[in-house]
């Protein structure tokens, strides 16, 4: 039975492991199924999913996805009932679910399929930008486009993707020059290569020995090898500009049809291959970005580079959720590192010793052969960020002498009031009162060691302790819910200023049309005027607004990656 | 023919010189004497006259008594001690035997004074006493009440001319029982001025890193010269002073800290090791939370859809828009 993806902490309660009370063969199933229920997300996140889900593909969709993200996994006809829509619409909107990887589907006893929503993937969708400006950088515009276009439609061929894109890059280039595909089709081999794609899962082609009905649903099966190997097509073609009329608006994300077949004449020679966007290669760079810009505030350019050769040598050999990168000798890493960098063996040795004696502790040598081996140490580096990011907010809603207390109180594991007082050098009754501040918000806790066995509080030592953990749990929960309040607040924008939007929208219509006829400057002119100036100004402040609360969500969703990243490599550990 | 027993008067049997042969007995026995050795020096005095003699000179205070293993001794008094104490008797003509124990008990405190509660527990006597007693020595400018940093409420007292111990009033950084925030905070920000300035002009110096990094650090015994140098501190400060700010350094986050092992003998090291400080920037800047008005918002847990406070009348970021 496969386990939802992307587990947040609440794993440990759902895993039905032999050592676990009350867990026989024959009750497992209901059983499980009621955990499963249990590690469903907070009631931010459940709110956080169902803005995303109607920003993203409209009403009904956000009805069945929210429904089964309560509920865990159901049965078509359960969903059909409980939530009161026509088992048509329901089986729309669960295609769309299925093709965006939101929701995954089983075969149980008794012929039953079941559908599950997987909450964590709905999360991911605030990423996407980020998603696509790391392709951009890698492979340029082109690879933009083609993670773009992968991630709006779900699931595509590799022709389909390399004309879309083809297309759409022809738009933007000069009037006669047109993008051929044989170029786009190479980034997109780079993409596989480098595992930023990934093939989907399909149904295998197996010989139907026993003649019985087909099964109510196909089983996905992808051999590791077969991921990113890229089929051999020949693509010929150029892009094509498109005409003004005809084709739907691009860029729009609509609920898209799996399978959507081009208007191509010829059969698609990769018909079945459908490849989709690897969204944990994805977060291997970014996290490796945070290591890199770690190190470079830390200590200099040079350091970074390093480290960031070393990561990028360990890119495909490691695997994502290791806690060490595979050890490197430097002298690998002085024939790896990048063609600018001249400095000379020596001077790389001795930055290698510095790295490792570092009290950040990112990097470790773990041996003397081939001239010193060097690991990252990859769990060490996400606990740092975190510890970071908390000490950055407690910094900034507190001062900066509440934040000398967390890491006084972080550093020293425990402490008593007067310990912290001496130690942080701050009177007494300011101490107290920042301790106090702390401990209500749960970013210090509170340990208790009786000195007798009744526990009297005037005989009891009373420590503070930073449960790094937990706190990260705490400010996850507030940062998914900052984020549902700033999407909340962006569409409450837009509505307000609903009555202008339209008539701006209605007014550049007409101006494309009258333009396509052919019209004088002068009407132009006046159809123009149709929008006064305040208006303008008005539309002007709702644009900047709306830019600003979007780019506020990115960055909101960068604290979700670091936090994220380390509560799931603590608990891979544990 | 009668024998006639004629009691020789011993040429030394006045009172006095009886009392100066004891005392040069002391003074040739520093550590005490037994009454067995002034009866063997003396063999023609009485034990009475003996007795008066030695309890003369204790209570005019020349000798100490103490009790030993094998008896009791007598010890010339200290000539140190003899000054205030003939000073003192000099004051205290009258005063009865209560009031020098207790001045004895807190002279034996030394300089870390003794609690009221503790004097009646050595002196068994009633508090009430005590509280009159005390005030007396303090009227008579004897002693003196100190309080302790530690806990506001107690008051430990001790001689009036001695200095109180670090452990009572707090060190450097009290002052009349305050702690002195703002001398610290100024002692603060000018060590990590100090070792930012260090540590860039390693940085622009761009010679090969291992030079870099070392020339950046800097021991607190040279942070503590600095800060001498700089003379903002009208109190000596130690070295240990010095490492408790550049500790608060550290839990800012603005300086880190090795130790490394040191010869002996060179100068700033501490039992074979030295600490060295150095400045560091952050590892992140500022978290993509605290940029969004929710991160810092005081009402977080009050804000949801179609209440009081809600995202779509948040004032907060009202404000934050329009900046």
């Amino acid at each position: 039975m496969e386990q939802p993806r992307g587990k947040t902490g609440w794993t440990e309660v759902t895993e039905p492991g032999p050592g676990r009370p009350g867990f026989g063969a024959s009750d497992r199933r209901p059983r499980a199924a009621a955990l499963r229920l249990l590690s469903t997300m907070t009631q931010a996140e459940i709110k956080l999913c169902s803005l995303l889900l109607q920003e993203h593909f409209g009403e009904i969709v956000e009805k069945i996805g929210v429904h089964l993200i309560r509920t865990g996994s159901q049965p078509l006809r359960v969903i059909a009932h409980d939530t009161g829509t026509s088992l048509d619409q329901v089986k729309k909107a669960l295609c769309v679910l299925i093709q965006h990887n939101l929701v995954i589907y089983q075969v149980h006893k008794r012929g039953v399929v079941e559908y599950e929503a997987q909450c964590s993937r709905v999360l991911r969708m605030l990423r996407y930008p980020r998603y696509i400006y790391t392709a951009k950088t890698l492979y340029s515009d082109t690879g933009e486009l083609i993670v773009e276009e992968l991630l709006l439609n779900g699931k595509m061929t590799m022709s389909a993707v390399v004309k879309k894109v083809a297309d759409r890059l022809t738009e933007t280039m000069e009037d006669g020059k047109t993008m051929d595909y044989a170029e786009v089709s190479n980034t997109f081999v780079r993409l596989a290569d480098t595992h930023f794609v990934q093939r989907c899962p399909f149904v295998p082609a197996t010989e139907n020995s026993d003649p019985g009905p087909p099964p109510p649903a196909p089983t996905l099966v992808i051999n590791e090898k077969d991921m990113y190997l890229v089929p051999k097509l020949s693509l010929i073609g150029k892009g094509k500009r498109r005409r003004s009329s005809d084709e739907d608006a691009t860029g729009e994300p609509k609920a898209k049809r799996p399978k959507h077949t081009a208007d191509n004449k010829e059969p698609i020679p990769d018909d079945g291959i459908y490849w989709q966007a690897n969204l944990d290669r994805f977060h291997q760079h970014f996290r490796d970005q945070g290591i890199v810009s770690a190190v470079a505030n830390r200590m200099d350019q040079t350091s970074s580079e390093i480290v960031r050769t070393m990561l990028r040598m360990s890119e495909i050999t490691t695997p994502s959720n290791a806690p060490f990168t595979q050890p490197l000798s430097s002298n690998e890493i002085f024939r790896s590192l990048p063609v600018g960098y001249n400095i000379s063996k020596q001077v790389l040795d001795q930055y290698l010793t510095l790295l490792a004696d570092d009290p950040l502790e990112f990097v470790g040598k773990s041996g003397d052969s081939g001239g010193g081996m060097y690991v990252i140490n990859l769990h060490k580096a996400l606990g740092s960020l975190a510890t970071a990011t908390l000490e950055s907010v407690v910094q900034e809603r507190f001062g900066s002498r509440c934040a000398r207390i967390f890491r006084l109180v972080l550093q020293k594991k425990h402490l008593e009031q007067k310990q912290v007082e001496d130690f942080a050098m701050i009177p007494a009754k300011e101490a107290k009162d920042m301790l106090y501040k702390m401990l209500s918000e749960n970013f210090i806790s509170l340990q208790e060691i009786p000195k007798t066995p009744d526990h009297a509080p005037s005989r009891t030592f009373y420590l503070y302790t930073v449960n790094i953990l937990s706190a990260a749990r705490m400010l996850l929960h507030r940062c998914y819910k900052s984020i549902a309040n700033l999407i909340e607040r962006r569409q409450f924008e837009t509505k307000e200023n609903k009555r202008l939007l339209e008539k701006s929208q209605r007014v550049e219509a007409i101006i494309a049309s009258m333009q396509a006829t052919g019209a004088e400057e002068a009407q132009l002119q006046e159809i123009e005027e149709m929008i006064t100036a305040p208006e303008r100004q008005q539309l002007e402040t709702l644009k900047r607004n709306v830019n600003k609360l979007d780019a506020s969500e990115i960055q909101v969703d960068e604290t979700i990656f670091l936090l994220e990243s380390y509560i799931e490599s603590t608990m891979k550990r544990q | 023919m009668a024998e006639v027993k004629v009691k020789v008067q011993p040429p030394d049997a006045d009172p006095v010189e009886i009392e100066n042969r004891i005392i040069e007995l002391c003074h040739q026995f520093p550590h005490g004497i037994t009454d067995q050795v002034i009866q063997n020096e003396m063999p023609h005095i009485e034990a009475q006259q003996r007795a008066v003699a030695i309890n003369r000179l204790l209570s005019m205070g020349q000798l100490d008594l103490l009790r030993s293993n094998t008896g009791l001794l007598y010890r010339i008094k200290d000539s140190q001690n003899a000054g205030p104490v003939s000073f003192f008797l000099s004051k205290m003509k009258g005063s009865d035997n209560q009031e020098k124990l207790v001045y004895q008990i807190i002279e034996d405190a030394g300089n870390k004074g003794i609690w009221s509660r503790d004097i009646r527990y050595k002196s068994n006597l009633p508090l009430t006493e005590i509280n009159k007693i005390l005030k007396n020595l303090e009227s008579k400018k004897l002693i003196k009440a100190v309080k302790s940093v530690a806990a506001s409420k107690k008051k430990v007292y001790m001689l009036y001319n001695l200095q109180p111990d670090r452990s009572v009033t707090g060190g450097a950084w009290y002052s009349d029982q305050d702690f002195e925030s703002e001398f610290v905070e100024v002692l603060n920000q000018q060590c990590f001025k100090f070792l930012q300035s260090k540590a860039e002009t390693a940085r622009e110096s761009k010679q090969n890193p291992m030079i870099q990094r070392n020339s950046s650090f800097a021991s607190s015994h040279e942070v503590w010269k600095y800060i001498c140098e700089l003379g903002i501190s009208k109190v000596e400060l130690s070295m240990e002073d010095i490492e408790t700010i550049l500790n608060t350094l550290i839990y800012d986050g603005k300086v880190e800290m090795t130790i490394i092992a040191a010869k002996e003998g060179t100068v700033g090291s501490v039992d074979g090791h030295m600490k060295l400080y150095r400045a560091v920037n952050p590892i992140i800047p500022p978290t993509g939370l605290v940029r969004a008005p929710c991160g810092l918002c005081p009402v977080f847990d009050d804000c949801h859809e179609g209440g009081e406070i809600s995202p779509s009348n948040c004032i907060y970021m009202t404000e934050w828009l329009e900046f």
